[in-house]
């Protein structure tokens, strides 16, 4: 079984297309629809890698990425941003909620946005997770 | 009933983010997270004779809606604040009910499209039915379709129409959550004429005096939270006195609040709210009360 990856992503059309590159590449793909949904996930399954989406209903992206970088559990597991938000907005806003009182957060290991290349998506991820 | 989650209900048209950014002064009474949503109404994508659904089109739309959020939520995540989005095919009352449940949100926005008297006497207003639908709070905000001002500050001095129900205090305790973002609130009584004991001078003074003393005391109790009130007794037909009453207060906007489905029973609750919603120029924020 390959490595598991969780896409945390709202787009079903999104979804489907990473998990057809996920399991192109050997990889175990695990899906879920928003961030909290993803936080459940990553507690039960402890994925190896998040591709994670920012926009989304319930919980975004924003939130989840900080909640999983200040938990000392999950916070060595490497994160693939794949977002239409500008990564200077997502560095912007972790910044700004830093300065209200948060603990600070270091970088996502690479973000992309999106739409993506498949080969570049899961030669980014191959690199991540080494 | 603080206001952390607000659903941002749009079709572009009528509500832009000039009105959602007039709307941030919320974040002083604990405004944290908005919620986008645009509905994609069926009969924009629906089956056509020999064209079936129109895939392509609802994709088009989708993708439209899309990047003006996410041009909208980059500025507010900047701002550190959270930010979620729906964009689905549907009926949009039943659609935003669904995702207010859904995001559990403290206040819906919508806004108001100009209907012809005759549109809205066939096909209804979906203002009626999410006001009839909805357990929550719901803001009409109408900055582009009438006046084409967008409010900078639209809470700033509301106009909180008062009969003394269980609904309109009920629209008393939300103001009172609202304090740090309210400068002065107009409290108003609408009397009918059918209240009065006759015809003099006398017993209108009386009815006066009555009235005001009652809404002297809701003015005591916003007046202990801090926010200072002035209070007003009309007399004549509901709708057009809290309109009148709105313009000559320089209101920003009219509060209500209303029994929901068994709203049909009281005065105020009549339909008042869904009138003055739907046809006053200035943005309505309803209260909904579902009763003990």
């Amino acid at each position: 079984m390959g490595k598991k990856i969780l896409v945390v992503d709202d787009d079903p059309d999104v979804r489907l297309f990473t998990q057809a590159v996920l399991e192109e590449n050997g990889f175990t793909p695990l899906m879920a629809n928003n961030g909290e949904e993803g936080e459940q996930m990553v507690k039960r399954q402890k994925p190896d890698l998040i591709v994670l989406d920012i926009l989304m209903p319930k919980e975004s992206g924003i939130r989840l990425y900080r909640k999983l970088k200040t938990d000392k559990e999950f916070k060595d597991i490497p994160v693939v941003v794949l977002s239409g938000i500008a990564e200077k907005s997502f560095l912007r806003s972790q910044k700004v909620l830093t300065e209200f009182g948060g603990d600070p957060v270091p970088e996502p290991e690479a973000y992309m946005e999106k739409p993506v290349d498949g080969d570049v998506l899961a030669e980014t991820i191959k690199k991540v997770i080494g | 009933m603080e206001i952390r989650k607000l659903l941002f209900v749009t079709k572009f048209e009528e509500l832009g983010f000039d009105a959602l950014q007039s709307l941030l002064t919320l974040r002083n009474a604990h405004l944290e997270h908005v919620v986008f949503m645009n509905v994609i109404e069926r009969d924009e994508v629906a089956m056509q004779r020999g064209l079936g659904y129109k895939r392509s089109e609802a994709v088009r739309l989708r993708e439209r809606a899309n990047i003006r959020f996410i041009d909208w939520a980059e500025d507010l995540f900047e701002q550190g604040m959270e930010v979620g989005v729906y964009i689905v095919v549907g009926n949009l009352i039943p659609q935003v009910i669904i995702a207010a449940e859904k995001e559990d949100a403290d206040l819906i926005v919508i806004g108001c499209r100009d209907q012809s008297k005759l549109e809205m006497f066939y096909s209804g207003s979906d203002i009626t039915e999410l006001l009839k639908r909805s357990e929550r709070p719901v803001l009409v905000y109408k900055p582009m379709a009438r006046s084409g001002i967008v409010l900078e500050k639209p809470f700033e001095k509301p106009l909180l129409a008062v009969d003394g129900s269980p609904a309109s205090l009920r629209a008393v305790q939300y103001i009172e959550k609202l304090k740090n973002v309210v400068n002065e609130v107009h409290l108003l009584y609408v009397a009918s004429p059918k209240e009065l004991k006759g015809t003099s001078n006398l017993n209108i003074q009386q009815l006066r005096k009555e009235k005001r003393k009652e809404l002297e005391k809701v003015s005591e109790g916003l007046e202990d939270k801090g926010i200072r009130t002035r209070s007003h007794v009309y007399i004549g037909d509901t709708v057009e006195e809290i309109e009148r009453a709105a313009r000559e207060c320089q209101s920003t906007i009219i509060v209500m609040g209303s029994s929901g489905r068994a709203s049909w029973i009281e005065r105020w609750i009549g339909s008042t709210p869904r009138t003055i919603a739907e046809r006053s120029p200035f943005p309505t924020l309803i209260i909904p009360y579902q009763g003990d």
